[in-house]
């Protein structure tokens, strides 16, 4: 009897989660979009090693700042490395990055917002205090001092990207469960003798859900594009990884030469991949509120 | 919020390894000579005391001395540094604004298909790379048709002037401001012709938010009763939307333009990077290779200290514009 209920219950917050997929209207086209791309640029990403035709770290591949022709069809950077397979390849640090980035996000982020709103009192306020310093802080210092201190590796830039990201969460969480917490229900189920921890899971928790969505696939984006920022001045990942940012700031050496495409396919990918996830959160802020439709 | 940075920044740049005299010199260099370094910079002594001395000059506005290079005083590097960003940031806010806000009162008032178009901008322009969109602008203005320079602020042939009066230099290090003030409008030309593409860049980046948040406001104030109201009094439709519906929707993006700020920032880090402007954003991004603590330390307290003071004049302008929050 209990299994069947909490089956339910699950039931209803996936369907919840995903119930803006269904139905008409603007912001569906838009999620459509998003997650098409999205999925584009990630199944991009898992196979490079079957799809790109080169070595994208091969120097001396072909010559020096080619432009697109049949044999490269990208063209080749100064080093005269295939940037189709460059590109191709290009996208796996960084979405890493940005997984592992808002995996860390969540699993802080979220439980201090339900914990700290739900008890209240001086250290939620402390908490919060925090949290809007960090906030109104600029996010691209605050990553650059990190990596600075912990040194350049993925695992320290995801986790730069994640301690500038936490706060997202948080507000969000917070605010959310602050409305949500003087609610008669929730006091309804105190009163029958439902404990903290299951008024937030069962009777908060599935309030939050649709905001963490949208401020998730928002994080999704800007994690991409800080990451990308991080690379390109050099305090990302390694040199010597193939990657959008990175690539950037190759080509952009190669600009005074009028080499549009050492610069044009990486940013364009950069582009596309934050936009995808910007796509989903827009069409899916769209679908859950009805104001801004 | 100024406390907690400071605290939390000198805390971990000192707690973790990597010694910037050790950065100095190899490996091999002579302790004593390292020692006598340490010493100099004080990084032998206790570290609370490190933290007191540090409070204690910061009081009077004292940021300490770089630990790379020449152990020249951080604060008159930052200074120094500093308007170059602050002619970036503002000229780009300005783009943004402008751009953010017609677009949005665009797209709301006309609805249909050039509504559709001002959200894709919004979506569009927000996931865009600012350092891309600068190559990009580099590429067409200044290496395609050769319009424009694409990095720097002034060109080598150029002097910067600025004015004086009687003995008393008025050296603002912000060039648009500097020209004017001395006459030089061969100067102002050439700094306008270098802040274009960068302050293009930057603010049409930051001009998604505006954009977005200018639009659903708009949408929800023209559907007001007062302003039904204001229409059927008759009054010409631009008047409607100028003045009685902006300046209503304009509220809440009052309030954001404090956070945009720090957003105005980060790109203004990538921006000076992609540019070659000698700003802060460049200057907190050489130091940090140099482990140079207190220089990163100095731009840290400098930037918290400038946006707790942004969002000061920004409540205070919510104020003035809402006069239901006036006591």
């Amino acid at each position: 009897m209990k299994k069947g209920n909490s089956s339910q219950q699950s039931v209803s917050l996936m369907g919840r989660v995903l119930s803006p997929l269904l139905g008409k209207g603007s912001g569906r086209f838009l999620m459509l979009i998003g997650i098409g791309l999205t999925v584009f640029i990630a199944v991009m990403s898992a196979t490079a090693p079957y799809l790109s035709p080169h070595d994208p770290t091969q120097i001396g591949l072909g010559p020096s700042n080619s432009p697109p022709n049949a044999q490269y069809p990208l063209g080749t950077d100064q080093y005269g490395r295939d940037l189709l397979s460059r590109t191709i390849w290009g996208g796996r640090f960084i979405l890493l990055v940005a997984v592992v980035a808002v995996l860390i996000c969540m699993a802080i982020g979220l439980p201090i917002g339900l914990i700290s709103a739900y008890n209240g009192g001086n250290v939620d306020r402390a908490i919060a205090l925090i949290m809007d310093s960090i906030y109104a802080f600029p996010s691209l210092v605050l990553a650059i001092m990190i990596i600075s201190v912990f040194g350049v590796t993925i695992i320290n830039e995801a986790l730069a990207i994640a301690v500038v990201y936490i706060p997202s969460y948080f507000r969000v969480v917070r605010s959310q469960v602050l409305a949500v917490k003087e609610m008669p229900y929730v006091d309804a189920a105190k009163s029958v003798g439902a404990g903290g921890f299951s008024v937030l899971l069962k009777y908060i928790w599935p309030n939050v859900t649709s905001s963490v969505v949208v401020v998730a696939t928002v994080n999704f984006a800007d994690s991409i594009l800080t990451t990308a920022g991080l690379d390109f001045i050099g305090l990302g990942l390694p040199v010597t990884l193939p990657d959008w940012g990175i690539d950037l700031t190759y080509g952009r050496q190669s600009l005074p030469v009028g080499a549009w495409w050492t610069i044009f396919f990486s940013g364009l990918m950069i582009l596309l991949a934050a936009l995808g996830f910007s796509l989903i959160s827009e069409g899916y802020a769209e679908r859950t509120n009805p104001k801004l439709r | 919020m100024i406390m907690i940075l400071l605290t939390t920044v000198f805390i971990v740049m000192r707690v973790l390894p990597g010694n910037p005299v050790l950065l100095r010199f190899e490996k091999t260099a002579d302790p004593a000579l390292v020692a006598q370094y340490t010493h100099r910079l004080g990084l032998d002594r206790p570290l609370y005391l490190q933290y007191f001395d540090y409070l204690w000059g910061l009081l009077h506005g004292d940021l300490g001395i770089s630990m790379a290079g020449a152990f020249e005083p951080v604060g008159p590097q930052i200074i120094s540094r500093f308007p170059a960003t602050l002619e970036l940031t503002f000229y780009s806010f300005i783009v943004a604004v402008a751009v953010g806000i017609l677009t949005g009162v665009f797209g709301a008032r006309k609805g249909g298909t050039p509504d559709d178009a001002v959200k894709i901008y919004g979506i569009l322009i927000y996931a865009f790379p600012v350092f891309f969109l600068g190559m990009i602008l580099q590429l067409i203005f200044g290496i395609w048709f050769r319009l424009l320079p694409v990095g720097g602020r002034l060109d080598p042939g150029v002097n910067p002037t600025y004015l004086t009066i009687g003995s008393i230099p008025l050296q603002t290090g912000i060039y648009t401001l500097d020209s004017l003030l001395s006459g030089n409008i061969p100067m102002f030309i050439d700094t306008v012709r270098h802040l274009i593409l960068p302050a293009v860049a930057l603010g049409l980046v930051i001009s998604g938010v505006f954009v977005r948040m200018t639009r659903t406001n708009m949408m929800e104030t023209l559907r007001a009763d007062f302003v039904t109201a204001a229409r059927a009094r008759g009054l010409k439709e631009r008047t409607v939307v100028y003045s009685y519906a902006l300046r209503n929707a304009l509220l809440p993006i009052v309030t954001i333009m404090g956070l945009q700020f720090a957003l105005l920032i980060s790109g203004a880090i990538l921006t000076e990077t992609e540019f070659n402007l000698l700003g802060l954003g460049t200057y907190l991004v050489d130091r940090i290779n140099f482990r140079d603590y207190t220089a990163v330390q100095g731009t840290v307290v400098f930037l918290a200290v400038l946006i707790s003071s942004v969002s000061l004049i920004v409540d205070i302008l919510y104020a003035y514009l809402d006069p239901r929050v006036r006591l």
